[in-house]
């Protein structure tokens, strides 16, 4: 009997214990992690109050400030980078991968890893209060390739959108079975700027991809979007030299999207677009480049195949993209030269077109590809 | 069996949300060092070293980066293709390793089959010989991942 009043009291006195650690979590859980009001100057000229606590990232978004980030506030991407004057602490381990030594001296800091826990100072590019979010609605869904689809948006909150052709959006992800909450994941403008009502993408399927598997197993005509932008500086320069474009697979968007605006534009630069694919199924929009060829002066479209299927029939160029434009692209006195596609891609690009001796500050290049 | 408070420090790092979206661990809920040891013992039972596999997968990723994007034939028969995105992940051992984001597909035309492995991967296979949990993303159990290569 005894034995059985000891167990009892035993399991009661733990019972309490676990019961009073638990309550305590849940007050520590709703009081450590707050830090109450907080002030962030940006630019010196404007405040928000905002409640401490979160990432500075997420509170800008809160404030419907958007600082362009790929992986969704986890430090990998290393892009949401603002320069915090005061209030940000030491910077962090997992900051530093992403900072050279420039940066740290200049307090650049990744904005998802800074916690806002007091008042903060910081400055960011004036362009990004340019940048809205937009709700709109799935009015077109096509294959273009067997992974890479195109995906049209009418806008219908704002209605419109003004960018320079060749920047990016931010699409987001609601959650769905491969992810709990909701992400965001940058794609580049298909459609020209006269078109401000609308926005298309081109989106190539990645296995086990968040944004990219939604968007090809789930995303239906007809079903809400939200999207911010535009960002990015990877627009056509204005000037009169001639141009080279060179992509690859989802990377045919912003250069889709700049020979747009020629054409509306009217520009008569020189223009040759290199466009790498492994066979003929990987090519897409072959005909609206043909047509773009008629409608621009000095258009040539040159796709090039680097391992075609047995059965295709193609008489134009082979090779690796690099190859060709080795091969094609002799005189770069006068160039510029535009680049979208795999980082692998943009890379080799880059070593070529500086061996072939074009100055790199005449390279421009967009990764998101 | 027990592990360490450092190896729960790392299971934890594994979970998702923390380093990926999805973790390392999929909907396995042995300890990290449960995994490690049964996962030594499957490599040991095949006769090869955790080396081994992570060579063979850096010779195909390294053949594949070649394509640029798009697809290369690599002998006997295999079809690869690497892809990067922007970024790099902290190995979730915690030793200072980062490692850049790099995809690489790899299809065995003989038997038809797939598999996708990141730099990660390799590096956690060569360096720590984890395959990752059972479901996980990118896991693969080292029979599977052996016999795939044709190293058995």
């Amino acid at each position: 009997m005894d034995m059985v009043l000891s167990i009892l009291t035993a399991i009661g006195v733990m019972t309490a214990l676990s019961g009073g650690l638990a309550l305590l979590m849940v007050i520590a859980d709703a009081t450590i992690g707050r830090y109450g009001p907080c002030r962030i100057r940006i630019n010196d000229s404007r405040d928000l109050e905002v409640e401490g606590g979160q990432s500075l990232l997420s509170t800008l978004k809160n404030e419907q400030i958007f600082i362009p980030s790929a992986c969704g506030g986890r430090g990998s991407c290393g892009l949401c980078k603002v320069e915090v004057l005061s209030g940000a602490g030491a910077i962090l381990p997992t900051e530093l991968p992403w900072l050279t030594p420039d940066e740290q001296k200049r307090q650049i800091r990744l904005s998802c890893q800074v916690r806002v826990k007091r008042d903060l100072s910081i400055r960011i590019p004036e362009e990004l209060f340019n940048v809205h979010q937009y709700q709109a609605r799935v009015a077109g869904l096509r294959d273009l390739t067997y992974d890479i689809k195109e995906v049209r948006l009418q806008l219908l909150d704002p209605p419109a959108i003004d960018f320079k052709p060749g920047q990016y959006i931010q699409f987001e992800v609601p959650a769905y079975e491969l992810t709990d909450e909701p992400i965001y994941r940058a794609y580049s403008v298909a459609s020209g700027p006269d078109q401000h009502g609308e926005v298309e993408l081109e989106i190539r399927y990645v296995p086990n991809g968040i944004c990219t598997t939604y968007v090809h197993q789930h995303l239906k005509v007809g079903n809400t979007a939200t999207i911010n932008g535009p960002y990015g500086d990877f627009f056509l320069r204005d000037t009169n030299r001639d141009i080279l474009f060179i992509a690859g697979g989802s990377g045919m968007a912003p250069i889709k999207s700049i020979l747009s605006d020629m054409v509306h534009t009217k520009n008569p630069r020189r223009t040759r677009y290199c466009f790498g694919a492994k066979a003929i199924r990987d090519l897409f929009l072959v005909d609206e480049m043909r047509a773009i060829e008629k409608q621009l002066p000095d258009f040539k479209f040159i796709p090039c195949l680097s391992a075609p299927d047995t059965a295709d029939v193609w008489n134009g160029e082979r090779g690796l993209v690099t190859e060709v434009v080795d091969r094609t692209v002799t005189n770069l006195d006068n160039l510029e030269a535009y680049l979208c596609g795999s980082p692998l891609m943009i890379d080799a690009c880059v070593a070529l077109l500086k061996k072939k001796g074009l100055p790199e500050d005449r390279i421009f290049y967009d990764k998101f590809a | 069996m027990k592990q360490t408070p450092e190896m729960d420090r790392i299971q934890q790092e594994m979970h998702p949300g923390i380093i990926t979206q999805n973790g390392f661990l999929g909907d396995d809920s042995r300890h990290l060092n449960d995994m490690l040891q049964e996962q030594d013992a499957e490599i040991q039972r095949l006769g090869l070293t955790h080396e081994q596999i992570a060579a063979r997968l850096a010779e195909l990723r390294d053949a594949g980066v070649q394509g640029l994007g798009q697809p290369v034939r690599v002998e006997p028969h295999f079809e690869v293709t690497a892809d990067s995105v922007r970024g790099r992940l902290p190995c979730p051992f915690m030793h200072g390793v980062t490692v850049g984001k790099l995809n690489t597909t790899i299809r065995n035309l003989a038997s038809g089959e797939t598999i996708t492995v990141t730099d990660l991967t390799i590096h956690l296979i060569k360096d720590h010989g984890f395959y990752g949990g059972h479901g996980a993303p990118f896991a693969i159990t080292p029979e599977h991942l052996a016999r795939f290569l044709e190293l058995t």
